[in-house]
């Protein structure tokens, strides 16, 4: 393909390629979200080579290369993606660490343009330019544009209602989606969740991480800050206890004041408007008859 | 270790959020590992923190606690410098 569209969590990303850019295909994951239409809200034109950063680029955020092995998390190498800014444009430069060749690539984009463009080096004549991490990359800064929040949380909606279960690795995110799912209610996702005001209450959208990911939606009602424990409790939390501990289970990049300031505003609107409680939850089914008793209270 | 002249100041890299009477504060990093780390003042907290201006020293902000909740010389000092050692140990005010 030379150009198509993704819809994901609401954002129309188009991508296409320049004349002398690769054939574009996007992994599995990515071919339930690919919708019609050539308009978008992001257009990112893709070329093949690298690019050289211009002069007086800064780096203001880096990230070293960590894989989570039994909720262990192990640095494998300093050398991951960063983000450097040179006035109003940025750039994330990174490695695609699980593709078979050595392949890098520069995104360089703006909070404030709808035209990006991505340089994948290495790529010979076919790229996915969703290509880990630049999926999880790209849909954090979209959300960063739009006001919205990227989460560590598996989701599920029992019966209409929504229910975000938040954490981050061990606390139980995929322990307590797999206990909904064996009840047999809607799993939105078990592990990374975007949520967005509507303006009439909150969404919550499913990102595709697992190959066999299909879109996924569902109001949002309940929010779950988790952790395992002997027995099943959920206290609710107000204010600015709610803010911190939603804060600190969500994807960030603190490297801006306001970007930082954006965040906090969007989620100190949600925990005004959505109940917020710690769940301490025994990995049995238990816990679902005890969220159901006792959310009404919250 | 701070005394009651000690003059403290907020660190330009916190970004704040009130909430109610509480704030929310949340440091400026250029890591991903540091990059979850969230503070909250509660209601005295909150009050101690919007006097710190870089002008007023640790006296004056027990002074100002004595008056505001009617406590002790002994507890509000006790307050006073609790908060101080506890902001600056991460860096959130200097």
């Amino acid at each position: 393909m030379r150009r198509y569209n993704l819809n994901i969590a609401g954002y129309n990303i188009g991508f296409e390629s320049t004349v002398d850019g690769p054939e574009l295909v996007p992994s599995e994951r990515f071919l339930r979200n690919i919708s019609g239409g050539t308009e978008c809200e992001v257009l990112i034109r893709i070329h093949s080579g690298g690019i050289t950063l211009p002069g007086g680029s800064e780096k203001v955020f880096d990230a070293p290369y960590v894989e989570e092995i039994n909720n262990i998390r192990i640095k494998k190498s300093d050398n991951f993606w960063s983000v450097f800014k040179n006035q109003s444009d940025l750039f994330i430069r990174t490695i695609f660490p699980l593709s078979s060749d050595n392949r890098s690539g520069i995104l360089k984009f703006s909070l404030k343009t709808k035209e990006w463009d991505l340089w994948i080096e290495g790529t010979g004549k076919a790229a996915d330019p969703m290509e880990y991490p630049l999926d999880g990359l790209i849909l954090y800064y979209l959300t960063v544009i739009h006001g919205d929040i990227m989460i560590h949380a598996s989701g599920v909606n029992n019966t209409g209602s929504g229910y975000v279960f938040c954490g981050v690795s061990g606390k139980g995110k995929s322990t307590m989606a797999k206990l909904w799912d064996k009840a047999g209610v809607r799993i939105i996702h078990d592990d990374r969740l975007i949520l967005r005001n509507t303006g009439n209450g909150f969404n919550m959208y499913n990102t595709p991480v697992y190959q066999n990911d299909k879109p996924a939606e569902s109001p949002l009602n309940r929010i779950f800050i988790i952790e395992h424990g002997n027995k099943n409790e959920l206290n609710p939390v107000r204010g600015a206890s709610a803010v911190s501990m939603v804060i600190a289970n969500c994807i960030q990049h603190n490297w801006d004041p306001e970007i930082i300031a954006g965040l906090l505003g969007s989620v100190s609107v949600m925990c005004s408007k959505i109940p917020v409680a710690m769940l301490r939850f025994r990995p049995d089914e238990s816990i679902i008859d005890h969220i159901l008793e006792n959310e009404g209270g919250l | 270790m701070a005394d009651l002249k000690s003059v403290p100041s907020r660190s330009p890299s916190i970004v704040t959020r009130k909430t109610g009477n509480e704030y929310v504060l949340v440091p400026v990093t250029n890591n991903i590992a540091d990059m979850n780390s969230v503070y909250t003042l509660n209601e005295t907290g909150a009050f101690i923190w919007e006097l710190i201006d870089g002008k007023k020293n640790v006296g004056d902000l027990i002074d100002a606690l004595i008056t505001e909740y009617n406590i002790e010389r002994e507890t509000a000092t006790s307050d006073a410098f609790s908060f101080i050692d506890n902001m600056s140990k991460y860096l959130i005010i200097r």
